[in-house]
């Protein structure tokens, strides 16, 4: 099988190489990409904006939205991202066993299907459900980024495996649930295994080949992470300074980077007139801050790298030395407002640990650094010269210690948000954040490394804030001046990716499974809700077809969000027979993985 | 042995004791006598155990047990293990944490070996809390 395949590859590789014009590899995916009807990339662009041109489906009539058609995937885990839409067809992927779905949209007929094989021990190795976040599309080929972490390359017409390549290894924890994305020449991909010791990284392949390209470590020397100690620039008492030498080996006790973890299972920006690609790092490994004294570089990072050579141009650590398991890897939203007043080449991340952070992406430099939910307890504020959050000691894990139970920490480790994705509105200025409103207790306690063994050393509890019930906030912010504009409340955590759109609508999907438009200059007025088979972790997308728009999303409650409910509101105090909001979304929803595609009616 | 330290520090009576006290036996059903040997754990006030019951404890936290079946054993993406003890002999046990349940996502915690060195505490762990002796999830030794 694989031999034939590379055969084939090899083969088709010659083919283009005769063909003019392939270097400009990207040029086809931007094409797609200016076409308001395709959906090409998972967030709609290179910039992870989620806005969508179309304005056929508006605020005045989206209130009148029918179910178009629905599709099973056949699959019961947790769905997140969202299919692509691509010259007519729509290519739909699955969480584990990764199936894809090739639909004429035509004919609603499946011209193909592929189904990879899979080692199934492969699931166990996945910390938070068997997720996968979709595909990437570009000349006609399907990048498909297995749970396995064997990245493939399809032919999109019919499914033909071009090249395969094994991006790590899955028996140590090394696995994969992001998005591959394209820009230019190259796939990008990252890793998972945080919970594992797995020591990330950011690859890039090149989408004719499969050839690695490059391969930039979180943790480690200079060399290994691509990291120029005079040309990496970071946020230094109130300007960009080179990071200096060995910046990563000096934050960490002997040789725990090596299990450092700050992996890379987010989504990835691209600026091409910088030629930069933005992403962030996770948390440093273990939970248990004891066994890692030191800031833990470059963990909890915003890097802005060079396309071509993987080089680090800037890096910004968010939440030097992590007590609370506050992953950086959310994606970085790239957009041109005003910022303080003054026009700016923004980069805009809502983080895990609870700040919304506002970057000049051309060079690193911190300009804002705000709450974007008001519970946030466990940091009174970035300093703004330093760029460091200001730990409150009561929320402190490392300070209380191993074996103390620390209360009460807002955020809970699945973040302020997770990985679903915000959106930006070039028409309003606002971005629109799915939040999670959720706190917790936190118990770090020591622990043994183990070979493909689980690496955790912390035990957690999760709950709303004190005083609270609802567990997830829409929030409207302003991100050139780092204040909520709107927020609106919802019972269970939002982990649904936004949509805006040119029709001056917003929408998301609910944990109980409801799609809900809302407008975008009033998020607080709902426009439109419809009940789908299951709970809402994918995000929401829009294409048009034959002069008509839809509107889509995956249901198919799991993933952490289910997890977060599920360790919810059951307290030890609590006892054996407690009740709590996981048991409640119980009440609304089961497993199942399906799309819900609406329209207007004809 | 804990037993009878027990029954030394707690100077309230014999009354007393059995309430407080929960001894189970592995192997003791309603017509068959138990024998010392069977008592598979000893728990104090729903929480304070014995050394080996501890040391089971430790290796569900190490494992990170908690991140699929809840921090209180309730369940998650993994099933609540309140009800599955109530059914699962200890040799499906031994044999679910050697071999894993691969296909429903459980590891095998073969190569574990803070999990194959405490299988005998971690069973007892989780009888006692299926069996409503231990009433909270985190547990202390008894000393």
């Amino acid at each position: 099988m694989r031999n034939s395949a590379r055969v084939w590859a090899r083969a088709s590789l010659a083919f283009m190489l005769a063909l003019p014009g392939v270097a400009a590899a990207n040029a086809d995916l931007e094409k797609q990409i200016a076409d308001p009807r395709n959906w090409a990339m998972q967030a709609g662009d290179m910039y992870n904006q989620r806005y969508s041109k179309l304005h056929q489906i508006n605020k005045g009539n989206v209130g009148k939205m029918q179910v178009a058609w629905l599709f099973s995937t056949g699959v019961l885990r947790g769905h997140e991202g969202s299919p692509l839409v691509v010259n007519g067809m729509m290519y739909i992927h699955t969480p584990f066993p990764n199936k894809i779905f090739a639909i004429d949209l035509d004919t609603q007929k499946i011209k193909w299907r592929y189904e990879p094989k899979q080692d199934v021990a492969v699931i166990a190795q996945m910390c938070c459900d068997t997720v996968y976040r979709g595909l990437a599309y570009a000349e006609n080929k399907i990048f498909l980024q297995q749970a396995d972490s064997n990245l493939l390359a399809l032919d999109a017409g019919t499914g033909k495996v071009l090249w395969s390549v094994k991006n790590g290894d899955p028996k140590l924890g090394a696995v994969n649930t992001n998005a591959p994305h394209i820009f230019k020449d190259k796939v990008i991909t990252g890793i998972s295994g945080g919970e594992w010791g797995v020591r990330g990284f950011l690859a890039a392949y090149d989408i004719n080949t499969g050839k690695q390209v490059w391969k930039a470590y979180s943790t480690g020397p200079d060399a290994e992470m691509l990291v120029d100690p005079n040309t990496t620039m970071t946020w230094t008492d109130g300007s960009l300074k080179p990071v200096g030498v060995d910046s990563s080996l000096k934050t960490w006790k002997g040789d725990q980077w090596k299990l450092g973890g700050g992996t890379t299972w987010g989504w990835y920006s691209y600026d091409k007139s910088l030629n930069l690609v933005y992403y962030g790092t996770g948390n440093p490994s273990t939970w248990n801050p004891a066994q890692r004294p030191g800031d833990n570089r470059w963990s909890m990072t915003i890097f802005a790298r060079d396309l071509d050579t993987g080089m680090a141009k800037w890096a910004y650590q968010m939440t030097p030395f992590d007590e609370w398991d506050f992953d950086g890897v959310n994606e970085m939203i790239l957009a041109d407002i005003n910022v303080k007043g003054k026009p700016t080449k923004a980069l805009v991340h809502f983080d895990r640990n609870g700040f919304g952070y506002t970057l000049d992406r051309t060079n690193g430099a911190l300009l804002v650094a705000e709450k974007y939910d008001p519970k946030v307890n466990w940091a009174t504020h970035v300093d703004m010269k330093t760029g460091r959050p200001q730990v409150v000691s009561q929320y402190s894990t490392a300070q209380n210690g191993p074996d103390k139970n620390t209360k009460g920490v807002c955020p809970a480790a699945l973040g302020s948000k997770d990985e679903q994705p915000a959106a930006f509105n070039p028409r309003n200025g606002r971005f629109y954040i799915p939040t999670n409103h959720v706190c917790m207790d936190y118990e770090p306690f020591k622990i043994d490394y183990t070979a493909g063994q689980p690496y955790v050393g912390a035990t957690l509890s999760m709950f709303p804030p004190a005083g609270e019930k609802h567990m997830g906030n829409l929030v409207a912010w302003d991100a050139g001046t780092g204040k909520i504009v709107q927020s609106k409340q919802e019972k269970f955590s939002v982990w649904s990716g936004v949509l805006v759109t040119a029709g001056d609508i917003a929408c998301y999907g609910t944990l109980e499974g409801y799609l809900k438009c809302v407008d975008a200059n009033d998020i607080n007025k709902d426009l439109f809700k419809f009940k789908t088979p299951s709970g809402i972790i994918g995000n929401v997308f829009t294409y048009e077809h034959k002069g008509k728009q839809y509107l889509g999303v995956f249901s198919g409650i799991g993933g952490w969000a289910g997890i977060g409910m599920a360790a919810g509101l059951e307290k030890d105090q609590d006892g054996l027979g407690a009740v709590g909001g996981y048991k409640e979304l119980k009440d609304y929803t089961e497993l199942g993985g399906s799309l819900t595609v609406f329209a207007l009616p004809n | 042995m804990k037993h009878d330290n027990v029954a030394a520090r707690v100077a309230g009576g014999a009354l007393l004791l059995a309430a407080l006290l929960a001894t189970f036996h592995a192997a003791a059903k309603d017509s068959e006598p138990s024998k010392a040997q069977d008592r598979i754990y000893t728990v104090v006030e729903g929480y304070k155990v014995d050394a080996n019951t501890m040391n089971g404890f430790r290796a569900w936290r190490a494992a990170a047990c908690d991140r699929c079946h809840g921090a209180s054993q309730q369940g998650l993406v993994g099933p609540s293990l309140l009800e599955s003890f109530k059914s699962l002999s200890r040799e499906n046990f031994v044999k679910t944490v050697t071999e894993g349940r691969l296909d429903k996502g459980m590891p095998s915690f073969s190569t574990s070996p803070m999990v194959m060195e405490n299988k005998d505490g971690l069973y007892a762990y989780l009888k006692g809390r299926s069996n409503g002796d231990i009433t909270r999830a985190k547990v202390e030794e008894l000393k």
